[in-house]
């Protein structure tokens, strides 16, 4: 490992964009980095709420038509390297807002899955996740930034 | 605006939102200062707008369940329940009295995870870290056993149309889990809420600021914790046939204020371990689920029920082929809001967004109507039709 790799490692920070599910997901996400059970900030994983700092955006729930600027003025504010971990059904494939319609036939408010907003590198799936699958999921996204020239 | 007639000249505005450290859910908070002290309030909802209630139209009943539950994903279980008892009482389905008592567990469990929630939230604005991780801590117990009742942590899908889904029926060994698990948990949770309590820098933090009077909470229509703690003793589970065989007390503050809010909700749940515990020592034998009906024409139909945060209402209609039509939603934060909104009036502008988090909103399920005009469009709020023209006509 290159000293890049190493200093970049000591202090991963995880930000997390809430574009407008049913806030199941990002509680368990929340979960996942504060609460002791899970605790990932032993493992110098941080919390953030400022673009600038992070390195990994978590993205949770369909991304309303508010949300879709936001998204991407967030993604573009985080400086390289960084990774997009989708979590959830409903980032992922729209969950039942897209999927599941009556007889207005398709969802016009929203523009799931996230990744036709931004590209996104892990996919999550569940209505929740679990949190231990959150984490295993921003496990999944460091080697594309500690390896990162 | 909250600020009635009387004119003030307004020196600053200060907007937090849509993303910001303080607010989990994307809002927008405009403060109007003056000298530090708010003015006036504006609180912004509409960023989270899915059209959640125009995907039921002309689904099967049983498929719009499914997104019923996924409308909050904190209060999840009371969406589906409450959407199974609308065509419940308007069909006429009788529901065991064993699925009753699981359904009214399942609610009191989500209920203790939803204001440990509030406290992890309150505490982390206060700055108090040990105690929000406490509280998260204190949680997982109650994650667990919604689980282990219902195989997810976040959507138990407990209820179904005449019963409960059969998965979630209690067996000898999971009531023996519950009941060991609930009293371990209100060992741990007394010396927490008496080390909140007897903490003199958490409680003069709190203390004194964000006043709503009672009169203010029953005109904006405050319900739930944040009505209860302004002395006004509205709380529908009194009235509900489910709670009939339940013994709980209703709790009421008359001081008004932020930690008048969280000490309401910090007393209800010793409640809810209450009804826990007797749902699962009185659970009734016999069926879970009762399966002799059929989906047919229904007029509009509406159920209320006491909600973690108030007063919940589901409506709809079933045409000839048993499709929903025209489903209407109202979730108590809507109302709410405006108590929020006036209840920071006169504060200092650092204790604006504690008392906003002291009443717990929860904003995913508000932002539901929408108004179409000359191609151009914009959402509306319950809580501006609240505004504009007034609580329940
Ligand atoms: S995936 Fe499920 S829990 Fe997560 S935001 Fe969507 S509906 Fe809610």
């Amino acid at each position: 490992m290159n000293l890049k790799a190493t200093s970049r490692k000591n202090a991963i920070h995880v930000m997390v964009a809430y574009t407008g599910g049913c806030n199941g997901c990002d509680i368990e996400v929340v979960n996942a980095v504060l609460s002791p059970r899970y605790d990932v900030e032993q493992y110098r994983v941080l919390l953030t709420w400022n673009p600038r700092e992070a390195d990994v955006l978590i993205v949770s729930g369909v991304v309303a038509w508010q949300m879709v600027e936001p998204l991407k003025k967030i993604y573009e504010s985080i400086p390289d390297p960084k990774g997009v971990v989708a979590v959830g059904a409903c980032a992922v494939n729209g969950n039942v807002y897209k999927n599941l319609v009556g007889d207005i036939g398709q969802n016009e408010e929203i523009w799931a899955p996230v990744d036709t907003v931004i590209p996104v590198d892990v996919k999550v799936p569940g209505c929740a996740p679990r949190p231990e699958d959150v984490i295993a999921g921003v496990v999944k996204a460091l080697p594309k930034i500690l390896e990162a020239p | 605006m909250t600020s009635g007639e009387k004119h003030v000249e307004i020196e600053k505005e200060l907007s937090f939102g849509p993303v910001h450290p303080a607010l989990i859910e994307p809002y927008r908070i405009r403060l109007f200062v003056n000298d530090e002290i708010v003015e006036d309030c504006e609180l912004n909802i509409n960023m989270a707008y899915r059209g959640i209630e125009k995907l039921f139209d002309g689904l099967p009943v049983e498929r719009a369940l499914l997104i019923a539950e996924r409308v909050c994903g904190i209060c999840s279980h009371v969406h589906a329940w409450n959407a199974v008892r609308v065509i419940e009482g308007g069909l006429n389905i009788d529901v065991p009295p064993r699925a009753d008592y699981v359904r009214v567990m399942t609610h009191e469990m989500q209920r203790i995870a939803s204001h440990l929630i509030l406290f992890g939230h309150a505490f982390e604005v206060v700055g108090h870290e040990t105690f929000a991780t406490r509280s998260f801590l204190l949680r997982e117990s109650f994650m667990d056993l919604i689980s282990y009742v219902g195989g997810n942590r976040v959507m138990p899908s407990v209820p179904i149309i005449g019963g409960i889904r059969p998965r979630a029926d209690l067996t000898e060994s999971l009531k023996r889990v519950i009941l060991e698990r609930v009293d371990e948990f209100e060992e741990k949770y007394k010396g927490y809420v008496t080390r909140i309590i007897e903490d003199p820098l958490v409680m003069s933090r709190l203390t004194g600021i964000g006043f709503l009077t009672k009169e203010d909470a029953i005109k904006f229509h405050a319900t739930g914790p944040t009505g209860r703690a302004s002395g006004w003793d509205y709380d529908l589970r009194t009235k509900m046939d489910e709670y009939k065989p339940f013994e709980f007390n209703v709790i009421t503050d008359e001081s008004c204020d932020t930690k008048a809010r969280i000490v309401v909700r910090a007393l209800e749940v010793f409640e809810s371990l209450k009804i826990i515990r007797q749902a699962v020592k009185n659970l009734p034998e016999g069926p879970v689920v009762n399966r002799s009906w059929k989906a047919e024409e229904m007029d509009f139909t509406t159920a209320y029920m006491e909600t973690y945060r108030g007063e919940l209402m589901h409506s709809y209609a079933l045409d000839s082929q048993g499709k929903i039509r025209n489903y209407k939603i109202r979730t108590p934060t809507p109302t709410n809001l405006a108590a929020m909104e006036h209840a920071c009036v006169g504060d200092h502008v650092t204790e604006a967004i504690l008392t906003i988090a002291s009443c717990d909103p929860c904003l995913t399920c508000c932002t539901r109507a929408e108004v179409v005009d000359s191609g151009k469009s914009f959402v509306l709020s319950d809580f501006e039709i609240v505004r504009k023209y007034g609580w329940r006509k």
